[in-house]
């Protein structure tokens, strides 16, 4: 009990804040101060969240979601990790690949939409493919700069003890260049997120983002908002989720993306 | 080095498109693109529509700069007031920022104001938070030399603090712009008439493939030169600090 105080005593501001916003938002909303149309009651915003649930429309969106960030997900994070410690183990390959990467790296994912579906069968695969992009550079990236960044020492230490091609790899490389990777990983995944509901509400006609864009269109706020929420639950969970999970796998390093 | 491999693919982009291995109407020969781009630049809209999206740039990163970078150094100074923003932080910083659009959309009207805001929000979150970063993570036995010397208040802040925290803040406002970049090129590849986003889905639609590319690649060129340029001058104002952002 005393804890569970003092935790308390500790947050109540984050807590409260919070609270206090949706209490007042519901009352300012339900005397008209707030316009009803654009800012509908938090309590409506939850009936209409429960009715997409217990129907079903919302799980089909949701999964429709998962179902293309894990694939995106899994093609970026492969290919990341392969291509990135192939070049953070030859110069000659990073030197070739670095100005390709540079310049294709900061234009916006969804641009690469049109093209992606000029390559691949248009429709969920193109969809998939360019969700990929943004992800496998992320990776690729962070994975490179983990092989750059062990310790020259280290390396050396181990060739000296006879450690040679997939040992050196297996024993020392790969451990020391993890932190990044799942640095790299985290970014990824979370880039998906955000990639794959872009991409959604371009061209998609299921998905979270599509149900977001459909619902602006025919002016079913209640709904957005309902979307909106799922949305932002999701991102926390992949996110939040994701960096405990490194706190637990590898507690002693300090996440490198924290910045 | 540095060149071969962009011009290897480009000239066997040039060979195949040319020889029709691959379709030059889905992948036009890069001569045909530049042609095009260059074309553009000066008789058509492409200038115009470039000149639309820096400016939509400009001010989304000024609107979320200039509030971002006090809030973020007040939340570093003062708990109750980090304690009072952390979960809406918390909760809007992982949600693609592009979903505001619609409810800009209905709030604000369609309109530059929207695309603006939305274009904005993606940075005011992203240097809200290195800057916060940038003042928790700084040596504490700075504040207290500080202390020990003698300087409270203002004087510890701008002496001190702000120092501290101002690679973090750059950086901030490195990854905001870029950011910014992106979401307002999405934007106006869904919801605008104008801009360089607005022009690939355009040519997309139509077909007009070496506009598209020529769009495309000015949008990549635009993104290079920012995140390069940006990254630079990081370089040189904070030459003591060394970046790992990605």
């Amino acid at each position: 009990m005393r804890a569970v105080g003092r935790w308390l005593g500790e947050r109540w501001i984050t807590i409260g804040s919070p609270l206090t916003v949706l209490v007042l938002w519901e009352w300012a909303s339900a005397t008209g101060l707030l316009r009803a149309v654009f800012f509908p009651r938090p309590s409506t915003i939850a009936g209409h969240l429960r009715d997409l649930a217990m129907d079903g429309t919302l799980w089909g969106h949701v999964a429709t979601t998962l179902v293309r960030i894990g694939w995106s997900f899994s093609l970026a994070a492969i290919l990341g990790v392969a291509i990135g410690l192939a070049m953070g183990l030859w110069r000659r390959l990073r030197e070739g690949l670095d100005p390709v990467f540079a310049v294709i790296y900061p234009i916006p994912s969804v641009l690469f939409l049109p093209l992606v579906s000029f390559l691949v069968p248009p429709g969920e695969i193109a969809l998939v493919v360019t969700t990929a992009v943004t992800s496998f550079f992320l990776i690729a990236f962070t994975t490179t700069h983990g092989v750059r960044q062990i310790d020259r020492l280290v390396v050396e230490a181990a060739r000296h003890y006879g450690a040679r091609g997939w040992r050196l790899f297996a024993a020392v490389l790969l451990p020391g260049a993890l932190p990044f990777i799942f640095t790299g990983l985290r970014l990824g995944l979370g880039f998906a997120l955000i990639v794959v509901v872009a991409v959604e509400i371009v061209s998609a006609s299921r998905g979270l983002g599509a149900l977001l864009w459909l619902s602006w269109q025919v002016l079913k706020v209640e709904d957005m908002y309902a979307t909106f929420f799922v949305i932002a639950l999701l991102g926390a969970l992949l996110s939040y989720g994701l960096a405990a999970l490194r706190a637990r796998l590898l507690p002693w390093v300090p996440d490198a993306g924290d910045r | 080095m540095g060149v071969a491999v962009p011009t290897a693919v480009l000239v066997l982009w040039e060979i195949f498109s040319r020889l029709g291995i691959v379709s030059p109407r889905y992948f036009p020969a890069p001569t045909t693109v530049a042609w095009t781009l260059a074309d553009r630049l000066v008789a058509g809209d492409l200038a115009g529509d470039l000149l639309v999206t820096l400016t939509r740039l400009a001010l989304a990163f000024a609107l979320a700069a200039l509030p971002a970078v006090p809030l973020g150094l007040l939340m570093g100074i003062a708990r109750p007031v980090r304690d009072l923003v952390e979960p809406y932080l918390a909760f809007v910083f992982p949600v693609p920022k592009i979903t505001l659009l619609p409810f800009l959309l209905i709030i604000l009207g369609v309109g530059e104001p929207a695309f603006v805001l939305t274009g904005a929000s993606s940075a005011f979150f992203q240097i809200v938070i290195s800057t916060l970063a940038g003042v928790q993570t700084m040596d504490p036995r700075l504040v207290e030399v500080g202390r020990n010397y003698g300087a409270h208040g203002p004087r510890l802040f701008w002496k001190v603090i702000l120092p501290a925290a101002l690679p973090a803040i750059f950086t901030g406002l490195r990854l905001g712009l870029g950011l910014s970049l992106v979401t307002l090129v999405a934007v106006e590849f869904v919801a605008a008439k104008s801009g360089l986003g607005h022009l690939v889905y355009r040519h997309w639609q139509m077909l007009s493939t070496p506009e598209m590319y020529a769009a495309f690649a000015l949008v990549g060129a635009l993104g290079l030169v920012l995140t390069r340029g940006l990254r630079a001058l990081q370089a040189r104002v904070l030459t003591w600090q060394e970046d790992i952002g990605v």
